[in-house]
């Protein structure tokens, strides 16, 4: 019998509990929190996937998945509704002997052997949800098999500071790995891992089956996976990524990240009609701002009424200013109303919130001690009573 | 559910053929971000009816591509969902149609094959957010032959509307005129009829055999004045926009900041459905200002918009002043351009330093690609 197969496909790690973002995934996986506007930050991944041609993508959920399941649905808005292949989402399940979660990374690919055999594929590139890019992944698969490469690691260059905290590899002139190092204190190199890995299928399954027998392995890609491949001497590649990719794993880089969108050079490219990012789209109307309003350098997604004023912030889809309401240096989640008079400065409103008239959230760096200043966080559906401050730095 | 829905995609005798020349009415683009067949198909839907059929008359190109992905309204059914229902030329009728009952011509097989007991026909050129199945359940109640969906008017109007009726309290119509101005307390009509599907297929049939071909005069007002056809009257008391010209068009548009109106036409449990397009959110710039403006996605502004519609992708450049328009999709104003009652069509260039002006009665229109 001659079996369909695909070339390769895609496991999305996406069960991660993203505890550096506190409440805002307290009751939600972390690729499930809003941003940008319009989008998840699994949307990425999933454009990327879908815009370099793979098609079928396991997503791998264990953390209060319920949110994320909804949110992928069929797979539709990504155009992975497809009739062999498309979007998957893959929670733990059951089996007749030695049920268990997904102890690590390397074992949540393992559980799902079968699910990725379905598909005999050549190759699979394994993603986790939690980056802010857009990359084309076929490059990087053409990159693969040029080398004639069995585990390619997509690599960006980082500064020193940041290099302690990364996963870093040292290369030869060839980009062959010589060395991999996990947050090392004194880096040998500048290439961090984006956690973005393509192996081949074959070589990978054995490495999976022996890492499970390995009573003494955390069962992780970056602990044991990736070392236990350098170990013994695997063709291993790491491929140079050049363009925006962040990590928006704690509470200042997921600000950060946002405020990135209001760069007038848009180093993420989001208006690449060639490259769109895809979400799932509510069906809200144009937004509104009505006379009276103030809004500038910031960017606004639809079905906002905005009567407030709004400055260098990022506003999603639904949001309410009221008349009087001043948001400076914000990233607003979605459905969330702001009363008049109130103020909210250099914070992150989680989705769903009400804001009562004359509350003020966080302040201006400029207003404050350099050690007090920080970014105020409110987690979703909070409701901040009418005159209530909460000060910088808070995560309420 | 117990209606086929028909959306019929023209009006005729229609004056907004600035925008009609290359696509039909139902795909006018509105709002930022729809085109006008969304409402009524968005209405049938979240009434509960999965069974749609489009009619369409020519240049229907525009349209095929807006529904094309029917998953947007829900309407990717195994049973039923939507379909376009284009011209069918035959040896005994190939002209262009002329009216609403030609139209049906075309849908006979399609009415023939429905198993619902009832048809909501409906205009995608009168917009509104209503729910029909209150309109269907009076339908049945009144025992009466048609249901005509129709706002109540308070004073009376000096334009005319398309069909406007008297009714009883018990809402039975006792008169009727057509192109006729309404007088205080009577009814205009929307366009969206209820009939059973049996008297439908009858009339088609009996009608287009003998020539007729407007379904207003040649069937329901000369059977009504016949006194062979009983007339129930329901009334819409949601906003109801009609767009019947440019004028009509316009105010629509700009009818959009009026709160009374975006809380009737926008609610969140009865969303709009729309061609998604992936665009990422509008882009403020530092020195813009903007005020009273209904804005989609993917839009630039840096320059200046006071009461305007910009749709998907518009660009105002720096020192641009946009006053009381309509920028469709993709279309670029550029630096110090200064437009004031101007529609512009999709994907069109104003350059830098142009001064258009236009009244509110009479728009100034930019053509769909065209450089100014």
């Amino acid at each position: 019998m001659i079996e369909r197969k695909k070339e390769c496909i895609s496991m999305l790690l996406a069960g991660g509990q993203g505890s550096r973002l506190y409440v805002l995934t307290q009751d939600t996986a972390k690729p499930a929190v809003p941003f940008g506007g319009k989008y998840r930050i699994i949307d990425f991944s999933l454009s990327n996937c879908v815009n370099s041609g793979i098609d079928t993508v396991g997503i791998l959920t264990q953390y209060q998945p319920l949110e994320l399941n909804d949110y992928i649905g069929n797979g539709v808005p990504w155009d992975l509704n497809r009739n062999f292949g498309g979007a998957h989402v893959l929670p733990p399940y059951t089996k007749t002997s030695n049920n268990q979660w997904y102890k690590g990374t390397a074992n949540a690919i393992y559980q799902n052997i079968p699910f990725i055999e379905r598909y005999n594929p050549e190759y699979v590139l394994i993603l986790s949800g939690d980056h802010i890019y857009k990359m084309d992944y076929n490059k990087m698969l053409q990159f693969h098999k040029e080398k004639g490469s069995e585990c390619t690691i997509a690599v960006i260059t980082v500064s020193n500071e940041d290099a302690t905290r990364m996963g870093i590899m040292s290369t030869d002139a060839n980009q062959a790995i010589t060395e991999f190092e996990e947050k090392p204190a004194h880096p040998k190199s500048n290439q961090a891992s984006m956690g973005v890995y393509i192996f081949t299928w074959e070589v990978l399954k054995q490495y999976l089956i022996a890492d499970e027998a390995d009573p003494n392995s955390e069962n992780d890609f970056g602990k044991n996976v990736i070392p236990a491949f350098l170990r013994d001497g695997r063709k291993m590649f790491a491929y140079p990524f050049e363009g925006y990719w962040k990590d928006v794993g704690t509470l200042g880089s997921l600000w950060d990240a946002n405020m990135d969108l209001l760069d007038p050079k848009d180093p993420l490219d989001m208006r690449n009609p060639h490259f769109k990012v895809y979400a799932r789209n509510y069906a809200s109307p144009s937004s509104m701002l009505a006379p009276g309003s103030k809004v500038t350098n910031s960017f606004v997604a639809e079905g906002c009424e905005i009567y407030g004023t709004v400055e260098n912030s990022v506003l999603y889809t639904g949001c309410v200013v009221e008349a009087g309401a001043t948001i400076t240096g914000a990233v607003v989640m979605p459905n969330t109303v702001v009363k008049s008079g109130s103020s909210v400065n250099y914070a992150i409103i989680g989705e769903q919130c009400v804001i009562e008239s004359g509350a003020t959230i966080g302040d201006r760096p400029e207003h404050c001690l350099n050690t007090d200043w920080g970014i105020t966080v409110v987690g979703h559906k909070r409701t901040i009573p009418s005159g209530a401050v909460i000060k910088p730095k808070e995560i309420i | 559910m117990k209606m086929t829905g028909i959306i019929f995609s023209e009006m005729y005798n229609d004056e907004l053929n600035a925008f009609t020349h290359d696509r039909n009415m139902a795909a006018i683009p509105f709002g930022g971000r729809y085109r006008l067949i969304d409402f009524t198909l968005s209405n049938m839907v979240n009434s509960g009816i999965t069974n749609v059929g489009v009619l369409a008359k020519q240049h229907y190109h525009s349209l095929m591509d807006h529904l094309s992905n029917t998953q947007e309204w829900d309407l990717n059914r195994k049973n039923g969902g939507l379909l376009l229902l284009p011209p069918f030329a035959t040896e005994s009728f190939n002209q262009i149609h002329r009216g609403k009952l030609d139209e049906l011509r075309n849908a006979l097989d399609y009415l023939q094959d429905a198993t619902t007991p009832y048809v909501l026909l409906a205009s995608a050129h009168t917009l509104c957010n209503m729910d029909y199945r209150p309109a269907l359940e009076s339908h049945i109640n009144s025992g009466c032959d048609i249901t005509v969906v129709a706002t109540k008017e308070e004073a009376a109007s000096e334009t005319p509307f398309t069909f406007v009726l008297m009714a009883d309290e018990s809402g039975q119509a006792t008169a009727c005129a057509l192109d006729y101005p309404a007088s205080a307390g009577s009814y205009a009509a929307t366009g969206t009829y209820i009939i059973s599907r049996e008297l439908l297929i009858h009339v088609i049939q009996e009608y287009t055999a003998q020539g007729a071909y407007d379904l207003e005069r040649d069937f329901i007002q000369r059977k009504f004045n016949q006194g062979k056809l009983s007339i129930n009257v329901y009334q819409c008391t949601d906003v109801v926009l009609r767009i019947r010209n440019v004028a009509e068009y316009f105010a629509a548009n700009m009818s959009l900041t009026d709160l009374k109106v975006r809380r009737s036409l926008f609610r969140p449990d009865s969303p709009i459905y729309t061609k998604v397009n992936d665009e990422v959110p509008t882009y403020y710039g530092m020195d813009c200002t903007v005020s009273g403006c209904i804005i989609a996605d993917g839009c630039i502004i840096e320059g200046n918009a006071e009461n305007c519609v910009l749709s998907r992708g518009v660009r105002i450049a720096k020192g641009a002043v946009v006053k009381d328009c309509i920028i469709m999709q993709g279309s670029v104003v550029g630096e110090g351009a200064v437009l004031e009652n101007v529609i512009v069509d999709k994907w069109a260039t104003i350059s830098a330093g142009t001064e258009l002006k236009g009244l509110a009665s009479a728009p100034v229109i930019i053509r769909k690609g065209v450089t100014v």
